[in-house]
């Protein structure tokens, strides 16, 4: 392959997804500039790299596990902040239960505003937030997330579970806060 | 013709919410949880709530792409730049 059909199969089978690597890099990184090198710095990878990518295979996944990689050998260790969330109590239940009698079908979701649930996905411990951003947020099934994240299936159901339960009860009591939806007893 | 799927518990359904609504089970659970639900309204109640939370959460997170300045830089780099390493 010459280089101009390399750059046109990479144009059209890789740089398309580029809005999704720059999603994820953005919450891995939580800065903006962070984000904006570790996708640059993936692509250029991924570019160098592109003879061992098979036509028609998953490139998402492909490109997401290259970021992935890169941001935990790179970035990881100068993240802004520590991860130092305090314990939630995880109570499968607890949202639903609290909810049901007022607005049994989840409607007050839908007045929270985009930047709160992107607050909220950053306030996740890493291990938890990059489930959610992979399966939760680009769409990744089970088997391309376990791939990019290098985790057993268990482990990632597992931490899904747990981020979605405590995404669910931050932003059920911001809501409560707001008055979108009325604290309930049970 | 498929058998009929197995009765299963509100707490088995809900052992498989998740995957359920990520639509990551075998077609035979599949079959057994939508067979519950087709049943139970309070299972019904609550895996809508779930889903609703799931759509949600995808629908608020999404909205942001690549910044234009960052694609064409990378487009530079990458396609106009004959200099890209080449290993």
């Amino acid at each position: 392959m010459d280089l101009a059909e390399k750059q046109a199969a990479f144009e059209r089978e890789a740089l398309i997804h580029l809005d999704a690597l720059y999603r994820v890099a953005l919450r891995l990184t939580g800065s903006k500039a962070d984000a904006d090198d570790l996708v640059q710095e993936s692509i250029l990878r991924a570019f160098r790299a592109w003879e061992q990518y098979r036509p028609g295979t998953n490139a998402r996944a492909w490109l997401l596990t290259i970021l992935r990689n890169q941001f935990v050998n790179e970035y990881r260790r100068r993240r802004r902040r520590q991860e130092a969330t305090a314990e939630i109590a995880e109570d499968p239940n607890a949202v639903f239960l609290s909810a049901r009698a007022v607005d049994p079908s989840g409607e007050f979701f839908d007045r929270i505003v985009d930047a709160k649930v992107l607050e909220a996905i950053d306030e996740l411990p890493e291990e938890f937030r990059e489930a959610v951003v992979l399966v939760d947020v680009e769409g990744l099934s089970y088997d391309e997330a376990t791939q990019v994240l290098d985790i057993p299936v268990g482990t990632l159901k597992s931490r899904l579970y747990r981020a979605r339960r405590r995404l669910q009860r931050r932003l059920y009591d911001y809501a409560v806060e707001m008055g979108y939806i009325k604290a309930s007893a049970s | 013709m498929s058998p009929t799927p197995r009765d299963i518990t509100c707490h088995e359904a809900l052992e498989s919410l998740f995957e359920y609504l990520d639509h990551e089970l075998t077609p035979e659970v599949e079959a057994e949880v939508r067979g519950h639900l087709a049943a139970c309204v309070r299972c019904t109640s609550r895996f809508g709530f779930e889903e609703v939370f799931l759509r949600f959460l995808e629908a608020k997170s999404r909205a942001q792409g690549a910044p234009p300045e960052l694609r064409r830089r990378i487009l530079e780099r990458l396609l106009l730049d004959p200099d890209v390493p080449d290993r």
